[in-house]
This record gives C-alpha cells, structure tokens and sequence, in this order.
C-alpha cells in the first residue's frame, strides 16, 4: 500500500496479536475483575486476574472485549508481558506504557515486545485505543476488592 | 474531438468552501463526514464577520441604529427559515442551540404539562440518542412509557408494526425523517396522518432531510420539526423548532429569563408573544443571522437540485461499495437514479474495526465518521459493535468517491493479506 506510515501502525506483531490472541479469555480463579470502556467509541475490555496467594504477584491475566486492531492488540500483549510481574511492576509499567504513548518512554529490553506500540503515539486520536487496557488494569489493581466487577470505568476522563 | 464537459452541481459550488482546499496528511482532502456537520460556504463566513465588524449589537434592546440593525436581520433570518421549510407563520420558527435543545424545549414544555402515567410515547429503534434520552426522561418523570418501532427486512422503518403500536393510549410519536445511520427516508407524511387519527402529537427530527431534500411542514402536517444549523452549511450554536401555532401558543415556557417576558413584576410576569416566548437570554444572533445566509445559500442552488445531485452520488457510491464482497451496508440500497434512500452509506468491512478502517483512511486524506453514530440502541438492534459511516453533500464528487473506494480497497486487502 502507499501507505507507508499506516504500515508503522499497523505492524505485523499488532496484527497477529489482533487476529490470534493468545490471552482471550476469564482466569481460573479471578482474584481481580475489572471492565473498562472508552464511551465515544464503544471499545470495550473485559479483564481478570489471577494472583498469587500473598496477593502481590500476578499469575495470569486474560481479556474480553470488542474494539480495534490497537485496543486487542494492546490488551493482549498487555497479558503476555504481566504474568509473573509483582503488582508494584505492573502498575509502574501502566505508568510507563502511558508516557510511551506520549512519545516519552520505552520498555527495557525484557520488555520491549511491548515497544511495537510505540508508533501509536504518532497517532494521537488513537492514544486511547492502546491505553484502555492499561488503564483497566490500574484500576483492576488498585481496588482490592473488585473480583466481582460491577459497572465500567471510561478511559476517556483523564486525556 | 472536442467537447465541453457539463459541469457537475459539486464543480459550481466548490470554490465557495474555502475549507475544501487543502492537503489532510499529505492528500487533498476528502470530507464524507456531512452527516457530522457540513462545511460553510464563503457567503454564511462573510455574513458572521459582517456582523462582527459592521453591526455587532444586543437584539430587541435598544433603539439605536446598530441594535435595529442586527435585530432586523436575526428576524429576517427567522422569516428565512420560516419560508424554507414553508412554515404558515413566522411565529412557528423557534430559534435553539440546536436539535437537541429542540426536542429537550417540546418534551419540558410540552411534555411535563400534557403526559401522565400510562400515555404512551411511540419512538424507533433508529433515533439518534437527541431523540431518545430527552424523552426517557420524561418517562422517568411522568410515568409515560416508550414503545419503540423495529424495522423491515430491509432495515427501514416498520410501518406495519407502527400501527399495531399505535393506540389511544399514544399520546406522542417522535421520529426521525432520515436516519442518520440507515440512510432510510421514513414515510412521515404517513405516520403523522396515522397518529393524528388517534389524537397523537408528532415530533419529525429533520437533522438530516432539511440540508438534503425540501422540506415542506404543511404538506407533511407534523406537529413539531427540529433541526441543527450545522448539518446545513451554517454554523454551530443554532437550530430551530418549527411547531404549529397553536401548540406553541399552549406551550408553557421552558427557560425563564430576559427576552421571553412581556411584563415582570417581583412575583409573577407574563411573556412575550411567539416565538420570542422561547428565547430566553440573549440569543446567537451572528449564528442566527448567519443561518438565514446558509438557507439563503441553498435556496439559491435549490433543494430539488441538491437532492438529486446527492441521489446521483448515492447510486455511484453504492455501486461502488458493492464491487468490495467484505463491504455490507446498513439500510435500504437506493433506488433508480440513486433515488429512495439519503446520501450516506454506514458499512462494515469483514473483521476490519471501523476504527482501523478510519485510521487508514484518514491517513489518505479521507474523513469517515467510524462508532456508533450517537444511535446505541440502533448498532445494538443491527448487533454491530459500531460501524464506518461515509456521508456525502452537494459540494462532493464521483472523483472523491474514487478515492475513498480505491483506499477502502487497499484498506480491506491490507487486513486481509494479514489475516488470510
Ligand atoms: C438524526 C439526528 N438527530 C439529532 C442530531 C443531533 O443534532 P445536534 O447535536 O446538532 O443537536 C443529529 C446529529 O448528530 C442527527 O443526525
């Protein structure tokens, strides 16, 4: 295609993580359930967690949800890079994830399939799209008693 | 050979959209998003700064020259609006925000003082949420229930079931004349005459018939109509309410203020005559007058013309998107001659997100509307997450088409390819 720049978006690993997921799905058991939706444009994410049993690390991570190529893709990949992450990590990695897509960071090495999203930053209307499942997450982690999730949280209030 | 090319509506008019002229990400740009909001010609531009510059004054507030000035041209602009959709009077033409606002004055106004527990409101499943939550929560308030209008095989609305919901209980039908998702035209001339046989009032949301088709309040008898000055070459911050004159004259205020009275005292006032009864405050005069310009401006090329000229583009588009087997479109396909259905196509495109879709697109120079188009309940009815939606007006053409067709193409291949 022409479109040499939609080629740096949409990138091969974004599309086969779109198209074959590999975190789809609820945990076995959900210590954390938290839905997430951006309200302008119907993207929707459906995530549980699964910790260990001192309550400070994470096992698993699966999603549910229905939106772009950017928003699955994003969740997915999101899941791979969490299992085993203590969740002082992971919520330092939403915080890092939300500065990358501010053109500002990128993940370390043992991180850095995570990196293939950086080109969404060049897309600023698209931002929100790759951050839904981030700021799902921080939600999820932050409110210890949210294994039975009730209503969504908009990722659309803070940008 | 030689031979001169006619030249089409869009190739008159295009000059006078300065906005069109310029490159989006590189591409001349393409704007299908009309549905959204169309853009301004040269003559609604010039007539808000005029104002500005010229006349800039309060209306109905002085009688110095500047304050006659602008108060002659906000009521010349209502006299305009009011021949435009051939209004009996004058006096029927509110002027609003917008559409919304619109309906929000009919269902507090009228709504709060005519409706009771079990009166029946009979909406559609393709309202815009404008023409939906204004009247959930007149339900909440009054205990009156919302029956809503499924569609066809063909995704129109079912008039059939419209009138085995119809009954004496119904004391409102709101819908919407062309659905701003479907493309449908609804057949309003006939529920209205079905709704008046049984004593109901109808609201007509004309956001997208008024910029497209002529409008004609007599003939179609309804007794209200709104409508957003945006989706129609003028401004934002100004639409109308049409409403027969009688009603409104039944019609208690909605907002109270300065402008709406005729006489206050410290406990009580009496208002002001219509329409001004429904303009509390100081209104968007430059959007008002400026309005008049917009109507001024279509007039001049003519509804019928446009309406056919958009059919034309209508017919190609579908064509078009018909050559692509990922493509399925929403609504009625359009008749001869692009005919029988509004200038706009909402489609989803295999397991290509209208969202990614967008993006391509918009990198292209193309604007597309992709999401759910303010009507929730309709995606949810058609069990579409959300869908892409091209929007075409007058000052579009064939080429444009080409080039979001061509883009569309390479967009569903690219996506394609990838997931084989
Ligand atoms: C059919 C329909 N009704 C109502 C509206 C609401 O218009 P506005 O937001 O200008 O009040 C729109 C525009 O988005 C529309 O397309």
């Amino acid at each position: 295609m022409t479109l040499s720049n939609v080629r740096d978006l949409y990138q091969q690993v974004i599309l086969e993580h779109y198209k074959k997921p590999r975190h789809k799905g609820k945990t076995d058991p959900v210590h954390r359930h938290q839905r997430g939706h951006n309200p302008s444009c119907g993207d929707t994410i459906e995530l549980t967690v699964q910790l260990n049993d001192a309550g400070d690390r994470i096992e698993d991570v699966k999603f549910e949800g229905e939106g772009c190529a950017i928003a699955m893709a994003s969740a997915d990949l999101m899941a791979g890079a969490l299992r085993g992450k203590e969740v002082g990590e992971a919520l330092l990695m939403v915080q890092r994830f939300q500065s990358m897509m501010k053109g500002q960071d990128e993940f370390p090495k043992e991180l850095r399939k995570l990196n293939v999203m950086a080109g969404v930053a060049q897309f600023p209307v698209r931002i929100k799209c790759a951050n839904l499942t981030w700021h799902t997450l921080k939600a999820a982690l932050e409110s210890p008693n949210s294994s039975n999730a009730t209503g969504f949280i908009s990722n659309e209030k803070e940008a | 050979m030689t031979f001169t090319k006619e030249k089409t509506l869009a190739d008159q008019v295009r000059a006078d959209f300065p906005i069109l002229h310029q490159e989006v990400n590189g591409k001349p740009l393409v704007y299908l998003d009309n549905a959204a909001t169309s853009q301004k010609p040269l003559l609604v531009l010039n007539t808000l700064r005029d104002y500005y510059e010229q006349y800039n004054s309060n209306v109905h507030r002085g009688v110095h020259t500047l304050s006659a000035k602008a108060t002659d041209a906000y009521e010349g602009s209502r006299d305009k609006v009011a021949a435009f959709v051939n209004a009996a009077s004058r006096q029927e033409i509110v002027f609003t925000r917008n559409a919304t606002e619109a309906i929000n004055l009919v269902a507090y106004s009228w709504g709060t003082s005519n409706l009771q527990q079990g009166d029946e409101i009979i909406l559609s499943v393709m309202e815009h949420h404008s023409n939906l939550i204004p009247w959930q929560l007149l339900a909440q308030k009054t205990g009156a229930v919302l029956k809503f209008v499924e569609l066809t095989d063909t995704e129109e609305f079912d008039l059939e079931q419209f009138k085995s919901l119809i009954s004496d209980k119904t004391k409102l039908v709101s819908t919407v004349h062309v659905s701003n998702t479907l493309g449908c035209i609804n057949p309003v001339q006939e529920i209205i005459a079905i709704a008046h046989k049984y004593g109901a009032k109808v609201l007509i949301d004309a956001c997208q018939s008024v910029p497209h088709m002529p409008i004609n309040v007599q003939l179609m008898d309804c007794d209200w109509l709104v409508a957003s000055g945006h989706k129609m070459c003028a401004p934002t911050g100004i639409g109308f309410l049409y409403g027969k004159l009688d009603l409104l004259r039944s019609m208690p205020p909605f907002l109270g203020g300065g402008e709406m009275i005729a006489d206050v005292f410290l406990d009580h006032a009496t208002y002001a005559d219509l329409p001004h009864k429904f303009e509390a405050g100081t209104p968007a005069i430059a959007e008002a007058i400026a309005l008049g310009a917009a109507v001024d401006y279509l007039s001049n090329i003519g509804m019928d013309k446009i309406y056919t000229y958009e059919a034309q583009l209508t017919g190609y588009l579908f064509e078009q998107l018909a050559q692509i087997p990922e493509i399925r479109t929403y609504g009625p396909l359009p008749k001869v001659a692009g005919l029988g259905r509004a200038a706009l196509a909402s489609f989803t495109a295999g397991d290509v997100h209208p969202h990614d879709l967008s993006t391509i697109l918009d990198q292209a120079g193309v604007a597309i509307r992709a999401g759910h188009h303010c009507t929730q309940p309709l995606h949810r009815y058609l069990v579409a997450q959300s869908t892409a939606r091209a929007s075409l007006s007058f000052y579009n053409t064939r080429q444009e088409i080409d080039v979001f067709i061509t883009t569309l193409k390479e967009a569903v291949e690219f996506f394609g390819s990838i997931f084989g």
